[in-house]
């Protein structure tokens, strides 16, 4: 009994004792990394900076910003452009969300609204790490050549992307904070509004840079969903125009004194552009350039200088366009389905030359049944066109919310007619200017010079404009740019005041069509006949309907649709307009000049969190 | 002890010896409440040293003297109630002990050793084996719920198996990061580990809730420590015992909802108030077969059978078995105890299903008297069939799956708004099959069959836990005491899921999934070691009292985790085909790859060191003091300032008592005054956040249709991260009465947190929308009493009752700069855009603040001046606000729910009219729990309740809105506001329109889904949780079948709860992705009423 609890407790001695030097030996041996963890998983800036395909990933992230349904996908193209003397976004009252948008009375706490905002300054943020850290990287300056000249581009492309997300947060919300270096802890992060053009003169001069690193787009060895350098020249163009235009201040539209010096900046990089016929130009099919997107193909021309590359039935990478806006598919069995939301402003229809071909391409008059029928629809419930699901290559039945159209963020076209623009502001309506604008016009017209030409008046400097802003009108339609383009001349409010009118002309049975304007009557109905892959209209759309149906075809309301309610619901909810009381569900009902609303409120979790930021005057 | 017990011996055959004439022997058997012999009970004539302690059989003899018949013989044993039997002229004895329900000579664990606790100088709630065995439940925290003072559990909802509980102790600290306490089983951490032990093998619990306590755990003991060691065995005695119990579920409560014919009329109002836009009367003519209001058609489905989609989703009785054998014992030196468990539990809800196997053994071994060692090993296996009510899931910070989807996503919506009646196909009438699946009614109400769809949604969770530990104590002088533990605990995860043809995901129109079957494969191995080693010193001289520990623990832990899903199986494949060869999908045209490519990735990896040390003190006693120091370091932060903290902690008891002026004040057996003050540290947040990383593959772009990978930063760093630090200062009383016959426990604490680990918005033109960040602190202050006592004793008949009270008040002190509010949504509502937060979280406030509009019922003709007939539209008086851009109609009418126009600027909207409508903290919360013997009968009867919280009812607004055309609704809306008459015609007179909704009480369903202060119910209440009944059978009779211990019972859970909610059950949290939005019940599995037949039986 005493030699076996003695022989125990030696063996617990040493049992014990190896226990203690063990837990010593592995104490001191990991006391010092114990703490130390490597992110397996993730990589570190340096190491994502270290390569150029590492370097190339972070930009890809950064373009990942433009697509989605917080950007390009869907709310920046389709909700924030609308509504507008061309289209009508989502019809309605004010929701607190989209229809509260499109109809001028937006609330600060609308997830719409905030949503696009936060990833466009996440866009923002991605396109700073890679500024700051591409130029510091150790390929950029030595290593393969072809490295240091893929971060030069990527450089380049990050200065590019950066300059379009605070466009499109400048033109949106005016005065936004800005920040030029990545965000890190300890910074002030309480940044006051920075004044806009300060920070679009910052864009310009960073575009300067970036249209030195980036080659031509034949150079460059992709498509056009990555910036090349015409396509940069266009940004720059384009946020040199807004800089040199009016826009919101307080509740006034102004312009700075010095527009015409970013003017002249435009009119150059157009001319340069211009003078790279092989990189882009106008494709001589207005139909092609966009039925190319709706084929998720390219077009030959390259008019198409710059698209937001959609896909993965995603809502962080994909677009909504042809389902959320082009003609309504009720469940067809062969095209699938799409909402139709958003709808055409009656006069739109009125304002194309009946020969102009971009009309039938901006503008549907059908829907397509579960029968896969295609349908008339009323002047009403027109939709825009460019995105269609029907026209997609391969079709993709269903409901799915996405079919990876691509956004046409700048156009060939684009760039003629804003050079033809700045040279007249310049130099007034020199043959260059008039080049470029009837180049334009004349392929509308399908290369019909002679009929573009008619009737249109450009001797004079005003009398210019007046046919240029008509023509980016007709040109331009349901690509998200027509408002943009009002505002920065400040005929926002009287375009929609006109507009207004114009539908209260339909309601009275007759509408200035055209490039004249000359008043024409507009049937009560329609009659349409079904034919295979589309409508036939049976009668005129600029005359007096007949008083019987043609044989074989079915009436749809025409003039009969834009009744007194549709008129009054252009008008502020409660009030009245000619006789009838307004739900204010129609086009701009709630919008009012000079209470602000031209611009969207700045989203009230960033101006909670923000005591320096000042919130847009009006909300 | 064997010394003790020999010197006992010696002094009982010296007293035999000496008194040998004059004495005379008693025997007798001591016998448990249970029937069950006790051996080890000490019992002692009283006032004399002369005692004996029962032998194994529970017998005993003693020598008492011969004319002594006033002498007492008193009982006493660890955990029970001690008991005086007068001698007389008595010489056998058959005593019964009741057990102690909180005794205190019970020994507490209070962290890496065990203490009486009568010298416990923190604030510990206990529970032991005896208090839950009546319980007969699957899940340790079901089991432990309403018994802790100061200790919250609560069910998410009524799913079976063993997830989604949510415990907090004091409330949790943490306003943003994980609350849930530290678990310690048998020495080691083990993470979630009321999931992963049978309540049949836990001897006890305790929960150290001030930081005095918790202090030595340190860091990950802030939001209290729950320490549970499982049953061990006995030397010399084999036990095999067998429990079971068997029986059945049915849902507790359902949910009114509108008959066939209130649901065609209503869809009918519906459809004619929008007319011919979508939604409208061509979508009900296409249902319905006709839009004439008065018609045989209509008719028909007017009068069809009622079919209450309740009935047949939930209506089942849901079967569950569960049998528990073990076998313990030991020989010297040794003791072991194997458990073997297996559950097998049907959920109310078809196709729900929880099964799971557990084997728990261990095995204690004494090699001398300086060396022991044991060996705990504990192998968990589950699975959990079903795919639930809730919306989609998604994971919280500490690895629960929770509901992060919203209601396009949620499950119940099938089964409460489907349509409630089916009209079969007759020559009067067109078909309404509600069985088959309908394309067309999915596209317009986004609704499938719910049997369907529970057939067609396929989800099952595996869990495989294996937990090794192993601890060992050397003394290496008497008094010095080395102990290490070390463990291992290994969990894999695998969930797989399937949503076939009818499943409402596929058919999602934003899904993307072509509407063919997808399945998901997610694999993941969680490992943790953990160790510690301590020295454990003790002295004693005269009344000092000395014992010093100081340790040393390393942590660790990392989550591997794959996830594979392939889309577009073919449309027939069944869940199990799908699975087993995951690599059917066929891309559809147009389709170039799989949406989802296979990942993999880290969830967690981290790793703690730490040094602590404590010292114990006491004298004579009646002065006890506690001084706990802790070290933490961890490699969630970064550098050694960061990464490394210090918490000390104090606390002092006075036995009070034990002075001498106490001495005459007899009622009072035992009383204890408690103080302490302490530190305690927090570092649950995810790893590595400290530096900017970025996650290659995380963002992508399209390139010409291509899918091009990115990598973007996952978040914005913070390098300035530190420990969150709570301070809790503890004041506390234990008192004994009627020796101690009756005990209490008040505790009155108040705890601070500074540096709070926060998620804290900011600006978002900084590129992200918030950043974690050590900023704020918030309090908690709370009272806590429990009572527990024996309020009949009799030979017969024993009551003994416990119960606990607890209050909290928490309060967010501090924001940190610039920032007094802010606002966050629970996302059951997705992206409804008037719903964009609806919850506040305030400085000065509680957290859990409900954020929405002020009910003020709903439109009447009084609010309007007239009606204009050519334009159908009701013309608002002056000076009524409109709300129309809240409810999603299109115009207002009376009927229309009305809303308080807060800023009075005569609309009301989203941006300005919204206010703190509901609290979801209680303001007390507690149980009573009793148990009852009679004779071999015994039972008990358990309440718990929760009084003053407020509740938010989203399901309330999703069932009485509608948003979607063809959806039934709740049946309170058979009270709505009408505007159609009987005969379908819009009725527009002011009179007629009065007349027709002289009954109404609520307001016409909107269309929108929006927060309004009607949706938000008083959750207070009372539930008798549980009702036992049992039967022993006497042991003359089982003897013979060599049985020693045989019990029948029955029990009923969740009899019956009285409340004034009306949802399914106010016990009811679902939205628990952040700690910031509790209290809203939203497509939660409803709670079910169990009726279990039980035996328990050993040999």
């Amino acid at each position: 009994m005493f030699a076996s609890s003695s022989k125990s407790a030696l063996y617990g001695r040493l049992a014990a004792s190896a226990l203690v030097v063990a837990g010593a030996a592995s104490l001191l041996a990991s006391c010092k990394n114990y703490l130390d963890v490597e992110a397996t998983a993730l990589n570190t800036t340096e190491a994502t900076f270290a390569t150029a395909a590492g370097a190339t990933a972070a930009l890809v992230g950064t373009y990942n910003m433009l697509a989605g349904d917080a950007g390009y996908g869907n709310r920046i193209s389709q909700y924030y452009p609308y509504d507008s003397d061309e289209l009508i976004g989502s019809t309605g009252p004010i929701d607190g969300g989209r229809r509260s948008i499109a109809r001028y009375k937006a609330f600060s706490t609308n997830t719409e609204i905030t949503n696009p905002w936060n990833r466009l300054y996440q866009g923002v943020e991605r396109a700073n790490i890679c500024i700051a850290n591409l130029p510091t990287a150790p390929l950029y300056n030595t290593g393969a050549a072809a490295d240091t000249a893929t971060l030069h581009r990527l450089y380049g492309e990050a200065l590019a992307l950066r300059a379009q997300f605070y466009l499109e947060l400048v033109r949106n919300w005016g005065d936004v904070p800005a920040q030029f270096v990545p965000t890190v802890t300890g910074q002030d992060v309480n940044l006051p509004n920075a004044d806009r053009n300060a920070t679009l003169k910052r864009l310009i001069d960073d575009l300067a840079i970036a249209e030195k690193l980036v080659p031509w787009r034949s150079a460059a060895g992709v498509s056009n969903e990555r910036f090349t350098k015409g396509a940069i020249k266009a940004l720059r163009a384009r946020i040199a125009m807004q800089r040199g235009g009016y826009a919101l201040h307080d509740l006034t539209m102004t312009r700075p004194a010095d527009y015409l010096d970013y003017y002249r900046i435009a009119r150059q990089e157009c001319l340069d552009i211009m003078n790279h016929r092989s990189e882009h130009t106008l494709n001589t099919s207005y139909l092609e350039t966009f039925k190319s997107i709706n084929e998720l193909r390219t077009e030959a021309a390259n008019e198409l200088m710059m698209t937001v590359g959609m896909g993965g039935s995603s809502s962080v990478s994909d677009s909504k366009l042809g389902y959320y806006d082009g003609p309504r598919l009720s469940a067809s069995p062969s095209y699938g389905t799409s909402s139709g939301a958003i709808t055409i402003a009656p006069p739109y229809f009125y304002a194309f030359d009946s020969t102009d071909v971009r009309r039938d391409v901006t503008i549907t008059l059908y829907g397509i049944s579960s029968a896969n029928a295609y349908t008339g629809v009323t002047l009403a419930n027109g939709t825009d066109g460019k995105f269609r699901r029907e026209w997609r290559v391969p079709l993709l039945p269903g409901t799915s919310n996405y079919l990876g159209y691509s956004w046409p963020l700048i156009r060939f076209a684009d760039v003629e007619l804003l050079f033809a623009e700045a040279e007249n502001e310049l130099n007034g309506p020199t043959a260059d200017a008039q080049k470029a604008l009837l180049e334009v016009r004349a392929r509308g017209f399908g290369g019909n010079a002679t009929r573009a030409a008619a009737g249109l008046t450009l001797s004079s400097k005003d009398a210019f404009f007046k046919a240029l802003v008509n023509e980016r009108y007709l040109e331009f339609g349901a690509e998200g740019i027509r408002k943009y383009d009002l505002l920065r001349w400040n005929l926002f409010a009287s375009k929609l005041a006109e507009v207004k009118a114009k539908i209260a002309q339909i309601q009275g049975g007759s509408v200035p069509y055209g490039t004249a304007q000359v008043m024409v009557p507009v049937p009560a109905t329609i009659y349409v006949k079904a034919v295979t892959g589309g409508l036939q209209f049976q009668r005129s759309f600029y005359k007096t309907a007949p008083a019987t149906t043609p044989t074989g075809s079915t009436s749809v309301n025409w003039a009969a649709s834009i009744n007194a309610a549709y008129v009054a619901n252009t008008q502020p909810s409660g009030t009245s307009y000619l006789g009838s009381p307004s739900t204010g569900t129609g086009l701009a009902a709630e919008y009012v000049e000079k209470a602000g609303k031209e611009l969207l409120p700045i989203p009230q979790s960033t101006i909670d969190v923000d005591p320096a930021l000042k919130q847009n005057s009006g909300y | 002890m064997k010394k003790y017990l020999l010197m006992l011996w010696l002094v009982l055959c010296g007293s035999i010896g000496l008194a040998f004439a004059q004495n005379r022997q008693v025997t007798g058997v001591v016998k448990g409440s249970d029937g069950e012999t006790l051996p080890g009970v000490t019992v002692v004539l009283k006032g004399t040293t002369v005692g004996a302690s029962t032998g194994v059989d529970g017998g005993f003899t003693l020598s008492v003297p011969a004319d002594s018949k006033s002498a007492v013989l008193r009982f006493s044993f660890i955990g029970y109630v001690s008991q005086e039997v007068a001698v007389g002229d008595k010489t056998t004895f058959a005593v019964t002990l009741t057990s102690d329900t909180q005794s205190l000579d019970d020994v507490v664990v209070i962290g890496y050793q065990a203490v009486q606790r009568r010298d416990v100088t923190g604030a510990v709630s206990s529970v032991n084996a005896q208090q839950i065995k009546d319980i007969p439940v699957n899940s340790a925290a079901e089991a432990l719920q309403g018994r802790l003072a100061g200790v919250q559990l609560n069910a998410s909802d009524g799913q079976p198996g063993n997830q989604g509980f949510q415990v907090r102790v004091r409330g949790g600290n943490s306003i943003t990061q994980d609350n849930t306490p530290l678990y310690v089983v048998d020495g080691i951490q083990v993470e979630n580990a009321l999931g992963v032990i049978a309540p049949q093998d836990i001897a006890s619990v305790d929960v150290l809730k001030d930081a005095s306590a918790t202090a030595i755990y340190g860091a990950r003991g802030a939001n209290g420590v729950v320490i549970i060691t499982t049953k061990g065995g006995k030397e010399g005695r084999t036990v095999v015992a067998y429990s079971g119990f068997a029986g059945f579920r049915t849902i507790s409560k359902t949910l009114p909802v509108l008959g066939p014919e209130d649901y065609v009329n209503y869809q009918y109002e519906r459809a004619s108030q929008i007319g011919a836009s979508a939604g409208g009367l061509t979508t009900f003519q296409n249902y319905f077969g006709t839009s004439a209001y008065t018609s045989q058609r209509l008719d028909s489905a007017r009068f069809a059978p009622f079919i209450d989609w309740q009935n047949q989703v939930f209506g089942r009785k849901a079967f569950q078995q569960t049998h528990n054998v073990s076998i313990s014992g030991g020989s010297k030196g040794t003791t072991y105890s194997l458990s073997l468990t297996k559950n097998d539990e049907d959920g109310i809800q078809l196709g729900s299903n929880y099964n799971r196997y557990l084997a728990n053994f261990r095995i204690d071994n004494k090699v001398s008297d300086r060396f022991r060692f044991g060996f705990n090993t504990r192998f968990n296996n589950q699975e959990t069939l079903g795919a639930g009510t809730g919306a989609a899931v998604g994971t919280a910070t500490n690895g629960q799956a929770v509901a992060t989807g919203s209601n396009t996503t949620s499950r119940l919506r099938n089964t409460i708004q489907y349509v409630p009646l089916a009209v079969p196909a007759s020559s009067r009438s067109t078909a309404l099959d509600p069985n088959a699946f309908d394309a067309d009614f999915y596209a317009n109400s986004s609704l499938v069959n719910p049997v369907l769809a529970i057939n067609d949604e396929y989800r099952s969770d595996k869990r495989r836990t294996l937990n090794l530990a192993a601890n060992a104590a050397l003394n290496i002088t008497k008094d010095l005491i080395f102990r290490s533990t070390a463990g291992v605990d290994i969990t894999d995860l695998n969930t797989s899921t399937f949503n076939g043809r009818n499943s409402p995901t596929i058919r999602q129109v934003s899904g993307g999934y072509n509407n063919l079957p997808f399945a998901t494969i997610t694999t993941a191995t969680q490992t943790s070691i953990n160790n510690s080693n301590v020295l454990d010193y003790t002295f004693k001289h005269e009344k000092h009292s000395l014992n010093v520990l100081l340790g040393e623990e390393t942590y660790q832990q990392k989550t591997t985790q794959q996830y594979i899903q392939t889309n577009y199986l073919p449309i027939d494949i069944s869940a199990e085909r799908a699975l087993a060869n995951i690599n059917q999908g066929v891309l559809p045209a147009g389709v170039t790859s799989q949406p989802v490519l296979p990942n993999t990735s880290i969830p967690n990896n981290y790793t703690l060191l730490s040094f602590f040390g404590r010292a114990n003190y006491s004298f004579d006693d009646k002065y006890l003091f506690t001084l706990t120091a802790r070290e933490d370091g961890s490699s969630k932060f970064l550098g050694y300032a960061n990464q490394h903290n210090f918490f000390p902690a104090a606390s002092a008891a006075w036995r009070i008592s034990k002075e001498n002026f106490m001495q005459d004040v007899k009622a009072i057996s035992d009383l204890k005054l408690r103080l302490s003050y302490g530190q305690a540290g927090n570092n649950r947040i995810a790893d590595f956040l400290y530096n900017q990383l970025f996650q290659a593959g995380s963002a992508v772009y399209y390139l010409n249709h291509q899918q091009v990978l990115g990598s973007a930063a996952t978040g914005l760093s913070n390098p300035n991260l530190r420990w969150e630090v709570t301070t809790s200062r503890d004041l506390g009383v234990d008192m004994g009465l009627f020796n101690n016959r009756v005990q209490v426990t008040a505790d009155v604490y108040y705890n601070t947190t500074s540096d709070l680990l926060v998620n804290r918005p900011v600006p978002a033109f900084l590129g992200y929308t918030s950043q974690l960040q050590n900023i704020g602190r918030t309090s908690n202050r709370g009272l806590e009493f429990q009572v527990s006592g024996t309020v009949i004793q009799t030979p017969d008949f024993t009551w003994s009752a416990t119960a606990n009270a607890s209050l909290n008040r928490g309060r967010i002190e501090d924001l940190g700069p610039n920032l007094n509010e802010f606002y966050l949504s629970s996302g059951w509502a997705g992206t409804a855009s008037t719903i964009p937060t609806d919850y506040v979280v305030r400085v000065g406030q509680p957290v859990g603040l409900m954020y929405g509009f002020v009910s003020d019922g709903f439109y009447t003709t009084n609010d309007f001046e007239s009606y204009d007939a050519a334009n159908k539209i009701w013309k608002l008086k002056a000076g009524v606000a409109n709300d129309l851009s809240v409810t999603g109609l299109t115009a207002l009418a009376p009927g229309v729910v009305k809303l308080k126009d807060l800023n009075g600027d005569g609309t009301v909207d989203v941006n300005s009219d919204r206010t703190v409508i509901g609290n979801a903290n209680p303001k007390f919360t507690g149980g009573i729990n009793q148990q009852f013997t009679y004779k071999s009968f015994d039972a008990s009867l358990f309440f718990n309740f929760v009084y003053g919280n407020d509740l938010y009812n989203a399901n309330k607004i999703e069932f009485t809105s509608g948003v979607y055309p063809l959806t039934n609704m709740l049946g309170l809306e058979s009270n709505r506001y009408r505007s159609y008459d009987n005969t379908g015609a819009l009725v527009t007179d002011k009179a007629a329109l009065d007349a027709l909704n002289a009954t109404a009480t609520v307001a016409a369903p909107s269309r929108q889904y929006f927060l309004q202060s009607s949706n938000i119910e008083k959750g207070s209440f009372l539930r008798l949780n549980n009702i036992t009944v049992g039967y022993s059978l006497s042991k003359a009779l089982i003897q013979r079948a060599k049985l020693n211990q045989l019990r029948f019972y029955v029990t009923l859970n969740n009899l019956a709860t009285l409340t004034g909610y009306s949802g399914y059950d106010p016990e009811v949290n679902t939205r628990r992705q952040t700690p910031l939005t509790p209290g809203v019940d939203y497509a939660a599995y409803p709670r079910s009423r169990a009726f279990l037949f039980g035996v328990n039986l050993s040999l």
